[in-house]
């Protein structure tokens, strides 16, 4: 989300992801129960997003245009291989994984995993919740209008720096629901954050950055190329052929599949 | 004692000042108008006023509170206000949910109220003579419509003071008259004081009751309207091209 706010990018966001899926793995590893663990993490994503805002995003903010796109990048990227590095150091071989019991569900014939089905159906819910917060509340007009014209919004008495830490923090919350939902259906492991930096940039970039629409729309058509790519090709292949069908959006839509053309 | 006072007020960039210790107020209920040639320093000014550019010297005082230098979303809520003279929506929001946003945030201990701030809306919709569009997309506004809205979020918040810059300029003579009463309306129902930028003599000389002159940054002379028209330095200087392209 941070990726279309304020014109910052946020290269950290799947290190912020893992994080929280570590903190899912050592609460459960410390006999919590596994919902109350998950709580734990999707807290924990929400004060990575606070502890970004009030350390390496508060020289970014103080930056317009260019300049704070190119520090936003700089720092996170830098955070990142910091947080990749260390984690790779201490626990090299830990991955979440987080077990949906039961046998595989019929969908329109289809056997479904339940871990897949439950993920899918949270991340609906969170996206239907954002759409709802974006759209109907007033703190969701606030931000939109930072998002929008910064200048303008504090001509109509908005505080960007508040609307852009709550930003960071839902971001961080939602890094943290992308680890726990990828963890019912795969492993999240320490070396996963990049992999998950990517994927997000790229949807962010091919539904059109500010764009939540955008991005659903781009998350399901990459998701659903990447499974076909990684079923029928190979999973070495996969993010090339990502890579190459997000290239070819942008070279035919320059502003994304549903962003607004400047 | 005015309600907004500039004292020794000054902008420099890379050195160069394009205000230079300007000391003016503006009194309550009052409609000054700043005049001058391109590049005398008005815009900046108004920025300066409401935090969009910091001053390099001199202080900024309202109602006795020195607002010097403060972000532009604390001085809106303060009540001061700043209309441009490019129109800025939000894009992705309809007319009257632009203007919410500003009765919602615009004011000084703001309740959140949504409901209210929707019904301030709504007014300051009427007042500009837009409550039938209320529900448009912004992008199916006119320049002169866009302006309207850009008043009505300057209102919704019950500002105190309310700077326009250049907001008549491009218009015709009937968009001209009615941008003339709703400025004049805003000050007589409003109580609002209005700074007001302008190029647009015809309309300076019929709503101001002061007009500034500023040249090179610097305020060469102040006064009643015809009293400044008539002065020979201003006339040569900056009126006269002014007057006869007007």
């Amino acid at each position: 989300m941070i990726y279309g706010l304020g014109g910052a990018l946020n290269l950290a966001y799947g290190q912020m992801a893992v994080m929280s899926a570590m903190v899912v793995l050592f609460a459960m590893d410390a006999g919590v129960p596994a919902l109350p663990a998950v709580g734990l993490g999707l807290l924990t994503g929400a004060l990575l997003g606070l502890v970004l805002d009030l350390t390496i995003f508060r020289p970014v903010y103080r930056r317009q245009g260019e300049a704070r796109v190119l520090l936003s990048l700089l720092l996170t990227l830098g955070l990142a291989f910091v947080v990749d590095g260390f984690l790779t150091w201490r626990i090299p071989f830990r991955g979440l994984t987080l077990n949906i019991g039961g046998g595989p569900i019929d969908i329109l014939g289809v056997p479904m995993r339940r871990g897949s089905l439950l993920a899918s159906a949270i991340t609906i819910l969170a996206f239907a919740l954002l759409f709802a917060f974006f759209r109907t509340t007033a703190l969701g007009r606030a931000v939109r209008s930072v998002i929008e014209d910064e200048q303008g919004a504090r001509l109509v008495g908005v505080d960007p720096r508040r609307m852009l830490r709550l930003i960071l923090i839902m971001s961080g919350f939602l890094a943290a629901i992308v680890a726990v939902t990828r963890a019912m259906v795969t492993p999240v492991t320490v070396t996963l954050g990049f992999e998950i930096t990517v994927f997000a940039l790229i949807v962010t970039v091919v539904g059109g950055l500010g764009s939540f629409p955008g991005a659903l729309l781009a998350g399901v058509i990459l998701g659903i190329v990447n499974s076909i790519a990684a079923s029928y090709i190979g999973t070495f292949l996969s993010l090339i052929i990502l890579l190459a069908a997000a290239g070819i959006t942008i070279l035919l839509r320059p502003s994304g599949l549903l962003g607004v053309r400047e | 004692m005015p309600t907004l006072e500039l004292r020794d007020v000054g902008k420099s960039y890379g050195g160069l000042p394009a205000v230079d210790g300007v000391s003016i107020g503006a009194d309550d209920g009052e409609i000054l108008a700043i005049v001058g040639p391109n590049g005398a320093g008005k815009s900046t000014l108004l920025k300066l006023i409401v935090g969009l550019e910091p001053a390099t010297k001199g202080t900024i005082v309202f109602d006795g509170e020195d607002l010097t230098n403060y972000p532009p979303h604390r001085i809106r809520q303060r009540g001061i206000a700043l209309v441009q003279q490019t129109p800025r929506a939000f894009p992705s929001m309809n007319v009257l949910e632009n203007v919410a946003l500003a009765a919602l945030f615009g004011r000084a201990n703001a309740h959140r109220d949504e409901e209210k701030a929707l019904a301030r809306a709504g007014e300051a919709l009427e007042f500009v003579g837009l409550a039938d569009r209320r529900f448009d997309h912004v992008g199916n506004l006119n320049l002169h419509q866009q302006r309207f809205l850009a008043l009505a979020r300057a209102v919704a918040g019950d500002p105190r003071v309310l700077l326009l810059d250049e907001v008549m300029a491009g218009l015709n003579d009937a968009e001209l008259a009615t941008s003339i009463s709703i400025v004049r309306a805003i000050r007589d129902l409003r109580h609002i004081t209005v700074i007001w930028v302008e190029h647009v003599m015809k309309a300076v000389m019929s709503l101001a009751e002061r007009v500034v002159v500023l040249n090179f940054g610097k305020v060469l002379t102040q006064g009643l309207p015809q009293d400044v028209m008539r002065d020979p330095a201003v006339v040569e200087a900056y009126l006269g091209e002014t007057s006869q392209s007007a």
